[in-house]
């Protein structure tokens, strides 16, 4: 039974108040409630301040380039997947860089955990706006305000493929570890989103911002229907922020629809192919 | 040496590629070594397609210039081709479509009239001019109508003999009103079994045989063909290929697998390699095997997709941002394509670092035959070797980017019990956490680079010298897929002029104490490369400090000639 402490590599770099913080702390307490240890699981880190959560975070690990995160975690599913695998990225990261691969892990329902730490504004490269930041919002990079509409990542998940998509709120750490928890246990693509404040550079979307505007998706919403989800999705034009699970549907992960991977066996752990006669007879 | 030239031409989409393979493939199995060439524009319907095929009962490389048999599905054929006809060539066509002016020996044959008599469809005119072709040098039916079943067998018998009956109508036309020109040029000759197959194809075999489990691609001429072969044997092969959604994805997708531990590829050509170059500078620092095969087209930007040139090299060994180690093969022929490649996966491991197959679209779409038992044998020597890949790690405490005397670290597979780590694209310690501290730095850097001493003193292959380098008037220099074309001139000079050829397949590093003396003889160097800017010569300037400055450059996007070199040998 691993700890929290046997998931805790270095100590975190980021600035006090950041939501990375409870972040951090929610990942490690659904991987130890689920029974994980560092060796058995993979995580495949962006770009930014939540992808330094590489140094801080113990597993079998990738920290490649910004917005290739989920290509890495989709290789190293294939490559064995017997081994749950995470995405840790950015908004930037991971709906602006990395938006086409995003788009497609989706489509293919890889059986991923991608958590996105979605603050509206790039925190690293010292606060110009995100793909998430609201019409409007004067940044660094955009001194008079936004043009664009900001991207609404709940509902392109959805109506693109994948089977789990949640939010969460970086100021309510239990609910954010149980959603983060049943996004691992989901079959196929999941998306946590997660509205981290930046305390440093988001001066709009702050703790006091959100603790006015999430609530709990209740009870009666109907998960399984994607018109009932967009909707709720759809909410955050209105600065509404529904918390919790608003889409979830089982359908075959990728990985169980490829005939060449054995159920109990990893394309890893397989024996090497040697029968060449059927290949080369076409070559006569 | 017999050698001849058969080749067939007509409007795209109307099945000259399948029937130029068929031909191919029938001169194989009745003995003899062939090498084909394909022309055609990157359109689907509309353009101009020709197959080129040369015949011998030795081994070529190359087209030596005069066209023996040209089959005309269409004037334009006639009109590209009729200036490499001699009064010894014949030329097949139907004088319903036209009436070809030349001293060559006409053979009509009826395409259209049999069509309508068997009502076929227009793609089925090249059956009827296969047959003919076949009748016209003397040799029968029986692999052509096997070919037929290969291809329509699943169709029923009907659809088998429904096509064998336009075979069969050229082949007796032939038979009957030209009797007294047929050439008894494909009489079978004693020979193992032999494969016919694309430089595509033998990356994709060396890929197989070296146990690679993840290929990972988007299509882009001139390298689909390795997506769509791999993927077609899967269900055999057992391997995972993926076609993702554009080249980032690709090779971070592969990155991804080599990283969990399967050994991993990924196919492209300039363009795409354009887009997976930040990712290679990943694989460098994080020291994740690769193997990357770029078939080269003539650049810049989409340039001509559907032809040849090895304008990509300087790009190549260049590529990526930073400083750090990589290898670059370039294989100069299918034994060389299947060898190299799957030596590549073995590099790959043994040193941790991007290992870059360069093929061009001459040598990725050419077919060309090889033994049957050279695959089998290569298959049953060849050993896989992953260095110092570990499975399970005996230190308390496991430090992926150790420091060794060697530069190369023990690279744990993820999943053993008991450890963890990241394969960091930043700067990192030796346990792969992330640093900026200048010690560090400079250690994980010499530490890099040293791998490459070590491959240098390993792992390093002198280039084949072809004919006495020492006696020599002439040393040819040249790389990759060039190969063919000067083994051939070598033997047509062979009886005026003495000639060597120095053929480097492994391109970058280069080992200065190893090929610096090749280079530095009283002779007569002649550069050979099929780019505007003798890239390879820049290479060889930059890292050996010498120059050789008489070139043979080629760039119009067609393969260097028989007649380019020839001419250059004798401009002195």
């Amino acid at each position: 039974m691993s700890t929290i402490q046997d998931f805790s590599g270095y100590q975190p770099t980021w600035c006090p108040g950041c939501g990375d913080w409870g972040i951090g702390i929610a990942i490690k307490s659904a991987l130890i409630q689920l029974g994980l240890s560092p060796s058995s699981l993979f995580v495949a880190f962006g770009i930014g301040c939540s992808g330094n959560m590489n140094d801080f975070l113990n597993a079998y690990a990738m920290h490649g380039l910004h917005g290739r995160s989920i290509p890495n975690a989709i290789g190293m599913k294939l490559a064995n997947h017997k081994m749950t695998t995470l995405v840790v990225a950015g908004d930037g990261d991971c709906y602006g860089e990395g938006g086409n691969h995003f788009l497609h892990a989706c489509r293919g329902n890889h059986d991923i955990t991608v958590i996105v730490h979605d603050n509206r504004v790039y925190g690293l490269t010292t606060g110009q706006s995100a793909p998430t930041a609201q019409k409007g919002y004067v940044s660094k990079s955009t001194p008079l305000g936004i043009i664009e509409e900001s991207v609404d990542p709940l509902s392109l998940a959805i109506t693109q493929g994948a089977s789990f998509v949640a939010q969460a709120f970086a100021g309510d750490a239990i609910h954010m570890s149980q959603m983060i928890k049943k996004a691992i246990e989901h079959k196929g693509f999941s998306l946590v989103n997660i509205l981290q404040p930046c305390v440093t550079f988001n001066k709009v979307n702050t703790y006091p911002y959100y603790m006015k505007r999430v609530y709990k998706i209740d009870d009666n919403h109907d998960k399984e229907s994607i018109t009932a989800a967009v909707q709720k999705a759809r909410e955050v034009f209105e600065e509404k922020y529904p918390l919790g699970v608003l889409y979830e549907v089982h359908r075959p992960a990728y990985h169980e629809q490829l005939i060449q991977l054995e159920l109990t066996n990893s394309l890893k752990d397989r024996v090497r192919f040697i029968d060449f006669k059927p290949l080369t007879q076409y070559f006569k | 040496m017999k050698t001849f030239v058969w080749k067939i031409g007509g409007e795209a989409g109307f099945g000259i590629m399948t029937t130029g393979l068929a031909f191919s493939k029938i001169a194989s199995r009745l003995g003899y070594r062939i090498f084909d060439y394909i022309e055609y524009p990157s359109l689907i319907r509309g353009g101009h397609n020709t197959y080129e095929v040369v015949v011998s009962d030795e081994r070529v490389g190359s087209s030596p210039g005069k066209i023996d048999f040209l089959v005309c599905l269409n004037k334009q054929t006639f009109d590209f081709n009729k200036d490499r006809l001699s009064e010894n060539s014949f030329v097949i066509y139907d004088k319903d479509e036209f009436s070809p002016e030349t001293t060559a020996i006409l053979i009509n044959v009826p395409f259209k009239e049999i069509l309508s008599s068997l009502k076929g469809q227009l793609i089925m005119k090249n059956t009827i001019a296969l047959g003919a072709s076949l009748a016209l040098l003397g040799t029968d039916l029986t692999i052509f109508n096997e070919l037929i079943t290969q291809q329509f067998g699943r169709k029923g018998t009907d659809v088998v003999s429904f096509n064998e009956q336009f075979a069969e109508k050229g082949f007796s036309y032939v038979l009957t009103h030209y009797n007294k020109n047929i050439q008894h040029l494909l009489s079978p000759l004693n020979s193992e079994s032999q494969l016919v197959v694309t430089g595509n194809e033998a990356f994709s075999l060396g890929a197989i045989i070296s146990d690679c489990r993840m290929y990972v691609a988007y299509p882009m001429t001139p390298s689909s063909s390795v997506l769509t072969t791999l993927a077609a044997w899967q269900k055999n092969s057992k391997m995972v290929v993926r076609h993702a959604e554009d080249e980032i994805s690709v090779i971070n997708t592969a990155l991804g697998g080599s990283f969990a531990g399967v050994r991993s590829a990924v196919g492209t050509s300039g363009g795409g390699y354009a887009l997976m170059v930040e990712s290679v500078s990943y694989a460098g620092i994080a020291e994740i095997p690769i193997v990357i095969f770029i078939s080269q087209r003539p650049g810049p930007a989409t340039g001509m997709p559907t032809w040849t040139e090895q304008g990509d090299l300087l790009f190549t060994v260049f590529s990526g941002h930073g400083e750090f180690p990589k290898i670059v093969l370039a294989p100069g022929d299918m034994e060389e394509m299947i060898t190299l490649s799957a030596e590549a996966f073995n590099l790959a491991d043994m040193y941790q670092v991007p290992v870059i197959i360069l093929s061009d679209m001459f040598l990725s779409e050419s077919h060309a035959n090889i033994k049957e038992s050279f695959v089998t044998n290569f298959n049953k020597s060849f050993k896989i070797n992953r260095g110092k890949t570990i499975v399970k790690s005996d230190n308390k405490k496991y430090k992926r980017y150790e420091t060794s005397s060697d530069g190369i670290s023990p690279r744990l597979i993820p999943g053993a019990e008991g450890a963890f780590y990241q394969a960091n694209s930043y700067e990192h310690l030796e346990d792969g956490h992330t640093t900026e501290l200048s010690e560090e730095r400079v250690k994980q850097v010499t530490k890099r680079a040293l791998k490459m001493q070590t491959y240098l003193q390993t792992d390093f292959k002198t280039p084949t010298v072809y004919g006495d380098l020492e006696g020599a008037d002439i040393v040819f220099v040249s790389w990759g897929s060039n190969k063919g074309v000067i083994l051939d001139v070598q033997k047509k000079l062979l009886l005026n002029t003495k000639t060597a050829y120095i053929h480097f397949t492994q391109i970058f590093p280069l080992k200065k104490e190893d090929v610096t003396p090749l280079l530095k003889k009283e002779k007569r160097y002649i550069l050979i490369e099929n780019n505007s800017e003798a890239q390879f010569g820049k290479l060889l300037q930059m890292e050996l400090g010498i120059s050789i400055p008489e070139t043979i450059l080629r760039f119009d996007g067609r393969a260097i000639s028989q007649e380019d070199i020839i001419n250059k040998v004798n401009s002195k």
